[in-house]
């Protein structure tokens, strides 16, 4: 059981990172103070972990034969990649972390199968462009529908207070069910876990994240995306929250950073805005090829040294 | 759990807090109406019981305006249009401080015979431009386009700008006993024909929320 501590450890990293792409805007524009947006989050990560996790376990087992010893390092080797491109300020996804690692593992083995990474590669490219396309055509859309309904001042102020809630909600819930397979998806591949046991201690530890440590990404995040108005950045959240779900019934877990930054982007196109520069850009990109490559060569580290 | 129950009673009360607001608001900009109209009847009559009435009204939308304050940071309206709604509440206040040093210096120095009818003319101007800015503003709450109203208020401003000039000009030929007579008359001129431009900044702002909430 201790080589679920690891699993354990990315699942808190990755509660304390991502639940600033769920409610960051909502906590620093004041719609939702910072204690019920993380009781919500970890309510809705927990639910999308249990109704839905279970989808995208699957896929991390296939890449490889996963032992338990493999799953530990995995997790841990994963888990020290995501804190580190933290500490670096570097936006880094779980998912090409986990992949990384297991990817790592499977060299000593010899066992990857390489027709599957390919699908979940595909995956992560189409993982902004999605949330770029969704976050410009709800804008355009729900923008119209709204100025042709929801025109009153006092109305559309409801409005935005109660989608913001909601899509906060929606997204944790996305979430919760498509990365809950980053956390604990190595131990189903392993034997250790059922995919539905894995859902419950992966959802629980985000959840712990979420909870415990997410104040201080949630500050630096939402007031990065501050400058959005109320429904850019509820238009932001909604359309990460559809494109996580979305990968979630493909059965691939995806990045729910790099979901939220493409949403900004096609926001930003909607207004001709500059909403992400070429530096930041730049560091996504970096972040793309550090993450995996990083977390595969500590695994191999790890697993080297367990054997 | 607290803010939960607050946030449901929010949505389930059809937006009460920002009912009260806009409500507060509109009396805050009839109020300035009321006792831009009656400052034209007092410059017209040369009536001073009338100025002061003007005074006591700007007290009055003082109160309101706190009102108004209280209730946006008692949680009405998102708090992204907080701030710009209380800048707006905050130039409209603005408007009626300059409306009362209007009258300040009316009492004081009193207006020569010459300046009359260019004064009245900016007075009555000035009441057309916030009838406009009420205007401006019912529509601003309907979410309707402002761009006409607020092309209203430039005009009305541009004719105050115009009348300024030749009010100007007939001031340099008043007689002046002293210094202090000269200054307060200057400045009583001056706070008169700056009113419109402070309403002008008002429905510039509320051409702001307006587009904020787009």
């Amino acid at each position: 059981m201790w080589r679920l501590l690891s699993g354990v450890f990315l699942g808190w990293s990755l509660g304390a990172n991502d639940s600033a792409n769920v409610f960051g805007t909502g906590v620093t524009t004041g719609i939702v103070r910072y204690r019920t947006a993380i009781v919500l989050t970890a309510i809705f990560v927990i639910l999308g972990a249990l109704l839905e996790g279970p989808k995208c376990m699957k896929i991390v087992g296939e890449l490889s034969h996963i032992l338990p010893n493999d799953a530990f390092s995995c997790a841990l080797a994963a888990a020290i990649t995501m804190t580190l491109m933290t500490y670096l300020a570097i936006p880094a996804s779980a998912s090409q972390a986990i992949i990384g690692a297991v990817i790592g593992a499977s060299i000593l083995s010899g066992s990857a199968d390489f027709t599957k990474l390919y699908k979940i590669v595909a995956c992560w490219v189409i993982t902004p462009i999605g949330a770029l396309v969704a976050g410009y055509t709800i804008h355009r859309v729900l923008g119209y529908v709204l100025d042709k309904t929801v025109v009153s001042l006092t109305r559309r102020s409801l409005f935005y207070s109660a989608g913001i809630i909601a899509t906060g909600c929606y997204s944790a819930y996305s979430l919760g069910a498509n990365n809950v397979a980053n956390v604990t998806g190595v131990y189903v591949g392993s034997g250790m876990l059922t995919p539905e046991t894995a859902a419950i201690v992966g959802g629980l530890s985000i959840a712990g994240g979420v909870l415990t440590y997410s104040k201080k990404v949630m500050m630096t995040v939402g007031k990065g995306i501050v400058p959005l108005d109320p429904f850019s950045a509820l238009v932001a959240v909604l359309a990460e929250g559809i494109v996580l779900h979305l990968f979630t019934q493909i059965g691939v877990p995806v990045s729910s950073s790099q979901a939220i930054v493409g949403a900004v982007v096609g926001i930003g196109l909607v207004g001709d805005i500059q909403t992400v520069s070429g530096r930041m850009l730049a560091k996504i990109g970096l972040g793309w090829v550090l993450t995996p490559v990083l977390a595969g060569v500590m695994t191999l580290g790890f697993t080297t040294l367990l054997t | 759990m607290h803010e939960g129950i607050m946030f449901l009673e929010k949505i389930l009360s059809h937006g009460k807090k920002e009912r009260q607001v806009t409500e507060d608001i509109r009396e805050h900009i009839k109020l300035l109406c009321t006792a831009c109209e009656v400052f034209v009847t007092a410059l017209e009559k040369q009536d001073r019981n009338l100025m002061m009435d003007v005074i006591e009204l700007e007290r009055e939308g003082d109160a309101v305006r706190r009102k108004v304050i209280s209730h946006i940071y008692e949680g009405a309206f998102l708090p992204y249009l907080r701030p710009d709604l209380c800048k707006f509440v905050e130039l409209v206040d603005e408007v009626f401080g300059l409306l009362k040093d209007t009258v300040s210096y009316y009492l004081e120095a009193g207006l020569p015979a010459k300046l009359k009818d260019d004064s009245i003319r900016v007075a009555l101007l000035n009441q057309r431009m916030c009838e406009m800015l009420l205007i401006t503003f019912e529509a601003m709450l309907r979410g309707e386009d402002l761009r006409e109203k607020i092309l209203a208020i430039r005009i009305y401003e541009k004719k105050i700008d115009d009348i300024k000039f030749n009010l100007m000009s007939d001031a340099y030929q008043v007689p002046i006993e002293n210094f202090w007579k000269g200054k307060v008359l200057s400045d009583l001129l001056s706070s008169l024909t700056s009113i419109s431009d402070m309403i002008e900044d008002a429905s510039d702002h509320l051409q702001i929320i307006h587009l904020g909430t787009r």
